[in-house]
């Protein structure tokens, strides 16, 4: 439980001026529901704000400034690493009401849309103009866009058509003093730094963003699916390798280990082997002739590595029966235990088998159940382990193995995180990961955007890590006549 | 005074003694984008040619790891080897890994493979005041802290100097080809609507006064001429006294040429992305060629050309611009690098 104080009445006033009574809430009850996400931490809400319009949350912020809250953006909660989750009695300025699809512009290839809407919305609205939304994250039918941009989210599908960034070609922001900016569209390479990039990931500490122009891409004339059944995780990971080597990057490749197929098989009945130590699911899309080739080698590496069956999609039915069993795997999971902690970092994918078997000995070493989803293509894992959040002591166990997973990660030269972010859950691990001064220059980008420090405080960067005062403080910059910079 | 120094950390202790002197530094590296920027302000040049080692190299993770002066070409040498290339960097000779980067300067398959933004996974950036900052991640995919890559990317030279880089890599296609078909104006922007609808992600779609240009890649079927087009060379590149980049939303691109076409302009349009390179002589015809461009909700930056050219090279500043001063202020405290890169008007910055 959080400890949430009420709310002083006075605190709330400001921002009802601006909202109406109803979109400003601060009862008990709403704070508490606010003052989480799908970490397992807890925060601290003063006041929920439902704002409808970018001026409203400019108001919003002029209002929090004034009264030097701190303000915490928030999609639809789904994040794991606690990026939504206010301390210190913030206010949580929730974008779930701007849903708005603006008119999609097909001839740019893009369309502008509010920070609220669903990412699945956005390839359905756009589907029947043969286009879609490339990015995919598993909880896609339920994460926001705005939540999207901020944790630069990823999927299955982000293997060859690239990761939320590469997919947002502008946005609207309100900084922390209530100053409006359109940054990037659809006009390429803009002048001056590319700060559109630096929002995207930035975890909602740079500003709120109320709308966003994304790219969306043509739907690929051919797609074939295909599911690959192995006896060890070595095979597995050997073919995932060797069709990469073989210069294929499929749409997308997944990975299964034997505990998450028995999960996900009991939960949809897909007709998964639950004997397999491991399946891969790989998908490759393109032209006819580029699909036929790109199967092709897939089959070649798999039989080369003694898949044991080769199950090819026969129709879109199947297609989505398959896919539905890799995105439905947290909630098959939950069948298990009650709870479950995703975890999320990346290694060289020549290191995958080695890292799997050792994340089974961290299993094991803390007498948990670890088991395996995993984006096989590009080396980002996913081990979820299943507990039970009453029990204290596993609950100590399940963290000390996260520790132990970071660790391991790192150690191969892996990174911190693929697609969830860092937020509050590695926070700390960043030390792990850069040094001081790297910390300290990540600090200043933040403060470009929010000299206050007031937006979404204690995410992202480790406690202590400043922007050098030296930088911040110093002297004017010299501009000679005519220059910008 | 030139400075060529054989390590990163030689760069940093450069920069920090630079800072320290208010020596201003401009960082070169193959010098292609050297003709850049407002004149006059150039400090010491900072070669990059002492930074040339590759650092790592990982096929099997699709990843390479090099110090900023690496020509282009030997990248392109190295990955070739294992069958596989960066195809979003912009190869001209003599350009560097650093170069190119620090311009922003995509390959005309941009279409196809995204701007070059996008292949940059690590940096280490030497700061104006001669810090070692690394940012970003050695895998292909990661999203741990804040963007450094893409802040450095097409920040010229302003906040410091690149001095190494993670770069993802792509299996080369199976087969690539370019196809010509003569045009004029009107025609080529007919024909390339034709092959955008009809072709699935071709790789290039390049309008000329005189023709249009079409770049396949993929499986060999799906390598073969489209209607009305000849297999051919890649393009020329565009000649000129100067050089102006303009950027507008790809479906202006089609408004834009016809413009330029009717202003008996030489220039090449990348169709699908809105990127179009002009011939310029004399300082009217950037105004008249920014004009076109911001018309269409646009920009338009002198890329190359000499002093006379480039009084005013960058337009009106873009929003934000007090963030980025902040961002400037915070990597080169003492304003040593490359002052008057970023150049724009001189009412706008009274103000
Ligand atoms: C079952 C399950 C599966 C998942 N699978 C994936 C996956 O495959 N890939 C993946 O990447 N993630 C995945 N996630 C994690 C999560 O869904 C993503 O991180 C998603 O992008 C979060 O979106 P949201 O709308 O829920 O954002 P929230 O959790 O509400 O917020 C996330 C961050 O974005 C910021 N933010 C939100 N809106 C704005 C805004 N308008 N302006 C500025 N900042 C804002 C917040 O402050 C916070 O820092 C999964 C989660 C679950 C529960």
């Amino acid at each position: 439980m959080s400890t949430t104080l009420p709310a002083p009445a006075a605190l709330a006033a400001g921002f009802r001026a601006i909202l109406g009574p109803d979109r400003v809430l601060d009862g008990a009850v709403e704070r508490d529901l606010y003052s989480r996400d799908g970490l397992v931490t807890d925060g601290d809400c003063a006041l929920v704000l439902l704002p409808e319009t970018a001026a409203e949350v400019s108001g919003c912020l002029r209002e929090a400034a004034r009264l030097g809250l701190a303000v915490v953006p928030r999609g639809s909660g789904t994040g794991l690493t606690g990026a939504a989750v206010p301390l210190e009695g913030g206010v949580v300025v929730s974008l779930a009401r701007m849903r708005r699809i603006g008119e999609v512009d097909v001839a740019n290839g893009c369309v502008w849309v509010e920070p609220g809407v669903l990412n699945l919305d956005v390839s359905a609205a756009v589907a029947h103009l043969g286009l879609h939304y490339a990015p995919d994250p598993s909880s896609q039918a339920a994460c926001s866009i705005g939540g999207n941009v901020g944790t630069n989210a990823g999927g299955p599908h982000c293997l060859a058509a690239g990761v939320t960034v590469q997919h947002v070609l502008g946005m609207e922001i309100v900084l922390p003093d209530g100053e409006v900016l359109v940054l990037g569209g659809p006009a390429p390479d803009p002048p001056g730094y590319d700060l559109r990039g630096v929002v995207v990931g930035a975890e909602g500490t740079v500003g709120v963003v109320t709308r966003v122009c994304l790219r969306l891409s043509p739907l690929p004339p051919a797609v074939r699916t295909v599911l690959l059944d192995f006896a060890t995780t070595a095979e597995a990971g050997s073919t995932v390798g060797g069709i990469i080597a073989a210069g294929v990057v499929p749409a997308a490749i997944e990975m299964m280990d034997t505990g998450m197929i028995v999960a996900v098989e009991a939960f949809t009945h897909a007709g998964l082997p639950t004997d397999a130590a491991a399946v891969v699911l790989v998908e490759v899309d393109g032209s006819p002739a580029q699909v036929e080739a790109q199967m092709a080698v897939v089959e070649r590496v798999a039989r080369e590595q003694g898949v044991r069956q080769v199950r090819v999609a026969r129709d879109e039915a199947e297609r989505a029966l398959l896919w539905k069993a890799r995105k439905s795997a947290f909630g098959a999971v939950a069948r298990i235990r009650p709870n479950s902690y995703l975890h999320d970092c990346v290694v060289p994918r020549t290191r995958l088998v080695e890292v799997l078997h050792e994340i089974q000995r961290i299993g094991r070493e803390h007498d948990l159940l670890i088991v395996n989803v995993f984006h096989a293509g590009d080396g980002n894992l996913h081990p979820l382990i299943a507990y039970d959040r009453r029990d204290p002591e596993e609950v100590a166990r399940v963290l000390a193995a996260g520790d132990a997973i970071v660790e391991l990660c790192l150690s191969v030269g892996g990174v911190l995180s693929g697609e969830h972010g860092i937020g509050i859950e590695k926070r700390d691990a960043m030390a792990l990961a850069f040094s001081p001064t790297d910390l300290a220059a990540q600090a200043c980008v933040r403060a470009a955007f929010d000299p206050a420090g007031r937006m979404n405080p204690g995410k992202v960067l480790p406690a202590g890590s400043r922007c050098g005062e030296a930088a911040l403080a110093g002297r004017e910059v010299h501009v000679p006549d005519g220059a910008w910079i | 005074m030139d400075l060529t120094p054989r390590s990163p950390d030689a760069v940093a202790a450069a920069l920090a003694r630079a800072s320290r002197d208010g020596l201003t530094v401009d960082p070169r590296g193959g010098g292609t984008k050297s003709r850049r920027g407002l004149p006059g302000s150039a400090g010491t040049v900072l070669s990059t040619a002492g930074l040339t080692r590759v650092v790592d190299h990982a096929p099997g993770d699709m990843t390479l790891t090099v110090e900023a002066g690496l020509p282009v070409a030997e990248v392109a040498a190295l990955t070739a080897r294992d069958g596989q290339w960066w195809p979003q960097a912009e190869e001209r000779p003599g350009a560097t890994v650093g170069g190119v980067l620090a311009a922003a300067a995509s390959a005309r398959g941009r279409l196809r493979h995204g701007p070059v933004r996008d292949s940059l996974l690590e940096v280490v950036l030497a700061t104006g005041d001669g810090r070692l900052v690394k940012g970003g991640g050695r895998t292909v995919k990661g999203v741990a802290g804040y963007d450094l890559p893409r802040l450095v990317c097409g920040s010229l030279g302003t906040l410091g100097v690149i001095v190494q880089v993670t770069l993802k890599l792509w299996p080369r296609p199976a087969e690539s080809g370019w196809y010509c078909a003569e045009a004029t104006a009107a025609e080529a922007a007919a024909l390339a609507a034709r092959v955008m609808a009809e072709t699935y992600r071709p790789a290039s779609v390049v309008l000329t006064p005189q023709a249009l240009w079409v770049a396949l890649e993929g499986a060999a079927a799906d390598v073969a001429p489209p209607a009305g087009m000849a297999a051919s060379e890649a393009p020329p590149g565009l000649a000129g006294a100067g050089i102006v980049e303009c950027g507008v939303p790809p479906a202006r691109l089609a408004d834009l040429v016809a413009g330029l076409a009717a202003d008996g302009r030489d220039y090449e349009a990348w169709a699908g992305v809105g990127t179009c390179l002009v011939a310029v002589a004399t300082a009217g015809d950037v105004a008249a060629v920014r004009e076109r461009a911001l018309a269409l909700d646009g920009h338009a930056q002198v890329v190359d050309g000499p002093p006379g050219l480039r009084a005013d090279p960058f337009g009106p500043p873009p929003p934000g611009l007090a963030i980025m001063r902040r961002l400037k202020r915070a990597f080169d405290p003492a304003g040593v690098m490359s002052p008057g890169r970023f150049v724009g008007d001189v009412q706008e910055v009274a103000a």
